[in-house]
């Protein structure tokens, strides 16, 4: 395999001084990016570095505030997705969205199928298709309905779709997140021959391993700005983790000395098979648990096992050293289980109603008598719970929707702190939230582990994760490959066992 | 140590106007309906018109307190409306001379229930599409039940019992005293009870109502086990106080309920809405109606005032929304 | 519960699911031929086949609304309407004219429908709610609710005589609307298109493909069948009723369904809208020529719909073992997983 020289050739892709605030957060400041023919560059950093801005700054969803992008040399402006498509760049997001109901070749061929007089000339949609698997690489048969295809498969008819409008350059956006590492292989070689074909390939992933594999150069980004662009050969994991995480720990996050008591949620051996196995972890009353790990490392199912909302195949949780059967979210309310949920807008809130209904949901029961809302007693707790939690504005009769981000995410907190939990399970408890708001919550979880709750958390962003946590889990591809003291914990440890450098302790 | 809401001052007065007028519409058009009919006709706001109105909203009005459950559970619609008010008004007259009034009464509202019982567990939890399955369980609950009094119109033998009903108590008439206790009771449940708040909660996120621990199943099936039980009890009044019925006596039922929840302003969207909207809703369309009939427009041509009404408050309702940004 | 599901797991019984509408139609067409002396001469299934064309028709304009993931419940009420001005019109616009003005009332009331629809964004249950009630009442309003005739009650025998000892025109416009909307759907790329836009509008969206402009379309079509049915069935009646139809939405959407065609959008086609069509063709004659009442018919048919949807349910609840046979056998499958 011949690997062309990216620096002798002009830059296909070449972006400059980017600049982009969204209200409230500056996301990128003054960032480069250039990338030739042939070339797969990836870009590195943590979760909210600036990756996926750039990446929709490139794919026209985005305008940048200031900044060009220049195209074999000559500067364009996408004014849409669709712009942006016809010059050539596509785009293979995170998500699958293909249509299950159609074939593999109808899939490929959406938008722009061969046809005659609009009659779709089926021998040459499918041969086209079967062309493009063909020149990638992969046995996927054309005629099958994509909704029969395994995950992996239809990430590789996402690509296939995309290489097929021939474009040249190719943001691959964590294309292996969702696949094995059997999978991810099959994935590489679509890579390597499309590289041979002269696209110039954007790879975006948090798995490093792979990125040394598979890139020529990589640029590392890191709160918004580019911290360095250099060739992959040469680079060791541990010297990308330092350019990533190279910053100092700021007191941001204030954490207070709290007694640590018995242990109160023990989990054993908790497996599903595919998406996690053989979790065993312990969380004592005070104390404060960081469940680290890169998206997709099966973080969040094993905190949905745990509360009840999806199944496990085998293991177990106890609370306070009895176990408890959670086949569902109530009974793991009755247990004394809470979980902040990840996603705000679908497992959290019910938007078009009330601080007080949010609150009072899981609750119901206490402030109700033989299925009768007790009205007062449940505005006293309403109103309670929000002004704890500095709901602002505190005006428990107005609708969710009407409060930002941040306070939404107090909602949340507040409604499942009503339910007095022995053990909070928090995933992704800052995300998409602003900054005084993240310092409330803070003082929140704090707060509550000072009283005894035993609080999991789990969190993308690292220093959160040190600054809060006694002890951190760290979970790599559905296994847990550390556990790691306060003391221990730092960035690079990390980093380290999150992208599996280690075996498994 | 809090931090401000983001929502611009300006979105924010935007939308108190628009949930302003989202909320003053109903009344305003009640209002505007009643003005307008007094000047069409001097007999509109006599007592005896406005009674014949509120007798007119009752039978339909019962059925109107279960619909709003399934429109807010997010169940879209229950289309076995007719085929409830059938089995109810055909059993209860049918059987009479074999159970005598009351059992045969009850036994026509406990099939519908019955019925009810299906719809919810296949909707609730065997989750199929709901209109579909009120179509078919429809379609077979009145075919049974036509079967059962060998599906001719079935006369009813009990004037007492019929007087009772169109008679009055303490100056009003029972019909309506009995839809006024179902609607009362149907507010309370939705407004006032733990029920009441998994309605909401299920309708307006599913997601977040599981993860709250709330039975979502139980819920949604409930609420259309209580619309079938519904309308198998205002069937049952139907047949009484007519002492008569065909197995088509509840065709278009399904679509007036409907009719009035959506003018009532409660939403197909699901978790948003209340009784009294809904109530109100249909206020609405049977003042319209009437004041339609007392200026000489059959009943037959109304829907070309009513079709019209039931787009422009949707149309009037998804732009305000749209609008106000709630997604 | 968890042993009834494993039934579900064996190929067999998923084979069985997988062929349901199929089978159904088997299941119904040889009992009608067991119970129906001389349904299989030419004469009695053409009479049937007439009888059903009117609901077939309908039926074809509803599978593209319902491919969709929408609903048309005004079917009924544009059917009467197209009719009245199929019949009312022929003293001004001579026959052919007022038949074809009949057809255009249809296409016009689709137009309404898609302007709710997508215009508007009104759901289209309510939408269509709407213009079912408008139109039912402008169909009232029209005729002072009485029926109304034609002058020329032989001009429209045409329409339901069997031509030239085969099928009647009815049947042919609906056997020939089946055929091309088969053709449609199946081979060419609006067809496809309507696939995509139903099962997942945002993919097609992204794919460059004016999913509004699709749904929109879809109401004008169904519109446009429902007026042709319209016509047809008042010219073989030689009649213009404002209560024509007033049932025949559910029935069809019922044919739709158990031919297949998932209300949710996405899957179904015009064959298997075919099959629905005729399973209700064949219930209908079978129990009219036993003399069963009505409601007998009614309780087949829903139980038929029942267990329709609740095998769809089943089999779409269990993907790993979706509907096709091969992905029955796993070795094979797993071949086909991507090159390492």
């Amino acid at each position: 395999m011949i690997t062309p020289s990216p620096t002798d050739t002009p830059p296909v892709l070449d972006m400059t001084g980017i600049t982009k605030s969204f209200p409230g957060v500056k996301a990128l400041t003054d960032v480069d990016l250039s990338v030739s023919a042939g070339e797969v560059h990836a870009i590195v950093g943590e979760n909210g570095a600036g990756k996926s801005t750039l990446m929709k700054i490139l794919a026209g969803v985005h305008g940048p505030d200031r900044g060009t992008i220049a195209l074999d040399g000559e500067q364009v402006h996408f004014s849409s997705p669709l712009e942006a498509k016809a010059h050539g760049i596509g785009m293979v997001y995170q998500e699958i969205n293909l249509v299950p109901d159609l074939s593999v070749a109808e899939n490929i061929g959406l938008g722009d199928m061969p046809n005659s007089a609009g009659l779709v000339k089926r021998k040459a949609l499918s041969q086209r298709a079967q062309e493009v698997l063909d020149q990638l690489g992969t046995r996927i048969d054309p005629q099958q309905l994509v909704g029969r295809l395994s995950v992996s498969q239809q990430q590789l008819v996402e690509i296939a779709k995309i290489y097929a409008r021939q474009p040249r350059i190719m943001v691959l956006d964590e294309p292996t997140s969702s696949l094995s590492q059997h999978e991810a292989k099959a994935l590489f070689s679509v890579v390597e021959r499309m590289r041979a074909k002269g696209i110039a390939i954007i790879y975006i992933s948090h798995r490093l391993r792979e990125v040394l594999d598979i890139s020529d150069r990589v640029t590392v980004l890191r709160d918004g700005r580019m911290i360095d662009c250099r060739p992959t050969a040469g680079l060791t994991p541990k010297e990308m983790i330092t350019l990533m995480v190279g910053r100092d720990l700021d007191d941001v996050f204030p954490k207070r000395e709290v007694e640590i008591g018995q242990p109160v949620l023990e989990v054993r051996e908790l497996t599903r098979v595919g998406l996690f196995e053989d979790i065993s972890l312990t969380v004592r009353a005070g104390e404060i648990v960081g469940l680290a790990g890169l998206v997709g490392a099966g973080r969040t199912e094993v905190a949905r096992a745990i509360f009840g909302l999806d199944r496990f195949d085998s293991g177990s949780v106890l609370i306070d050293g009895a176990e408890v059967t959670v086949r569902s979210p109530k009974a793991a309310v009755r247990a004394g289980i809470a979980l902040v949920p990840e996603d705000r807008k679908r497992d959290g809130v019910a938007l078009s109603l009330t601080v007080k209904d949010n609150i009072a949901l899981p609750v119901l029961d206490q402030v109700a008598a033989f299925g009768w809302v007790l009205r007062s007693q449940e505005r006293r707790l309403a109103q309670k719970k929000a002004e704890d939690l500095y709901v602002s504005p505190p005006v428990i009769e107005r609708t969710v929707a009407t409060f930002s981000g941040g306070n939404q995410q107090k909602v949340v907190l507040a409604k499942w702190l009503a339910t007095n939990p022995k053990v909070l399970i928090l995933d992704e408890p800052t995300r998409g939230v602003d900054v005084g708001a993240k310092s409330d919550i803070h003082t929140i979880i704090g707060e509550l582990a000072a009283e005894g709750v035993a609080v999991l958390m789990i969190s993308s962003e690292l220093p959160e994760v040190l600054a809060v946590s006694d002890r951190v889990y760290v979970l790599h591809e559905g296994r847990l490959t550390a556990e790691l003291s306060r003391a221990d914990a730092n960035e690079e440890s990390v980093m380290t066992a999150a992208t599996g450098e280690v075996a498994a302790p | 140590m809090t931090s401000t809401s983001t929502v611009p001052p300006r979105a924010t007065d935007e939308k108190r106007a628009n949930k302003l007028l989202g909320g003053v519409a109903l009344p305003v058009g009640i209002l505007g309906l009643l003005i307008v009919g007094s000047l069409l006709s001097e007999q509109f706001l006599t007592t005896r018109n406005l009674t014949n109105v509120v007798i007119n909203m009752s039978i339909v009005g019962i059925i109107v307190v279960g619909m709003t459950f399934v429109f807010i559970v997010r169940g879209l619609a229950d289309l076995s409306v007719p085929a409830m008010v059938g089995i109810g008004a055909l059993l209860a007259l049918g059987l009479q001379p074999a159970l005598g009034s009351v059992l045969a009464a009850l036994v026509g509202v406990l099939a519908a229930s019955l019925a009810g019982l299906i719809n919810g567990l296949l909707i609730g939890y065997a989750r199929l599409n709901p209109v579909i399955t009120t179509l078919a369980t429809g379609t077979i609950v009145l075919g049974v039940a036509q079967a059962a009094v060998g599906g001719v119109i079935v006369y009813g033998n009990d004037p007492e019992l019929q007087a009772f009903l169109t008679g009055r108590l303490i100056g009003v008439p029972v019909i309506v005293l009995i839809f006024l206790a179902v609607a009362l009771g149907g507010h309370l449940l939705l407004s006032r009870t733990t029920f009441g708040r998994w309605v909401y909660a299920t309708g307006s996120n599913p997601e977040a109502a599981r993860a709250s621990a709330i039975p979502l199943q139980f819920t949604k099936g409930a609420a259309f086990w209580m619309t079938a039980t519904l309308s198998g009890f205002s069937g049952v009044l139907l047949g009484l106080t007519l002492q008569t019925a065909r197995p088509g006596v509840g065709a278009g039922y399904e679509f007036d309920a409907i009719t009035a929840v959506v003018v009532g302003g409660v939403s197909l969207l699901g978790g948003f809405g209340s009784m009294p909207r809904a109530l109100g809703g249909l206020l609405l369309v049977t003042l319209l109606s009437n004041i339609m009939v007392l200026n000489g427009i059959p009943t037959e041509s109304q829907g070309l005032v009513m079709g019209s009404l039931i787009a422009a408050a949707v149309a009037l309702d998804v732009y305000l929304r749209r609008r106000g940004g709630a997604s | 519960m968890k042993s009834l599901r494993k039934v579900f797991e064996v190929p067999a019984v998923l084979t069985l699911i997988h062929y349901r509408v199929v089978l159904i139609l088997v299941a119904t067409v040889l009992l009608s031929v067991s119970f129906v002396p001389g349904l299989t001469e030419f004469r009695t299934l053409s009479l049937s086949l007439d009888r059903a064309a009117t609901l077939g028709l309908v039926a074809v304009g509803l599978t593209v609304v319902l491919l969709l993931g929408k609903l048309d419940l005004s079917v009924g009420s544009i059917l009467a309407l197209s009719g009245i001005a199929a019949i009312a019109l022929q003293p001004q616009l001579g026959q052919f004219g007022a038949a074809a003005a009949g057809v255009l009332v249809g296409l016009l009331a689709g137009i309404l429908n898609g302007f709710l629809v997508v215009v508007l964004q009104i759901n289209s249950l309510v939408a269509t709610l709407a213009s079912m009630i408008f139109l039912r009442a402008l169909c009232h309003f029209l005729t002072d609710s009485n029926p109304i005739s034609g002058n020329d009650p032989l001009f429209g025998l045409a329409v339901s005589r069997a031509l030239g000892g085969s099928f009647s025109l009815r049947t042919f416009i609906f056997l020939l609307a089946i055929i091309l909307l088969f053709l449609w759907l199946t081979y060419t790329v609006s067809g496809r298109h309507t696939y995509a836009v139903g099962s997942n509008e945002d993919a097609a969206t992204a794919s460059g493909i004016r999913s509004g402009a699709y749904v929109f379309g879809a109401f004008v079509f169904s519109g446009l069948m429902s007026g042709i049915a319209g016509v047809m069935q008042s010219l073989a009646t030689n009649t213009g009723s404002p209560v024509f139809g007033s049932t025949i939405a559910l029935t069809a959407i019922a044919a739709v369904v158990i031919g297949g065609t998932r209300l949710e959008g996405g899957r179904g086609s015009a064959l298997g809208t075919l099959g629905g069509v005729l399973v209700l063709a064949a219930i209908t004659t079978t129990l009219e020529y036993e003399s069963v009442a009505s409601y007998y018919q009614n309780i087949v048919t829903g139980t038929i719909l029942l267990i329709l949807i609740l095998l769809d349910r089943i089999a779409s609840d269990s993907p790993r073992s979706a509907l096709s046979l091969s992905s029955l056998l796993p070795t094979r499958a797993q071949k086909r997983s991507p090159a390492p």
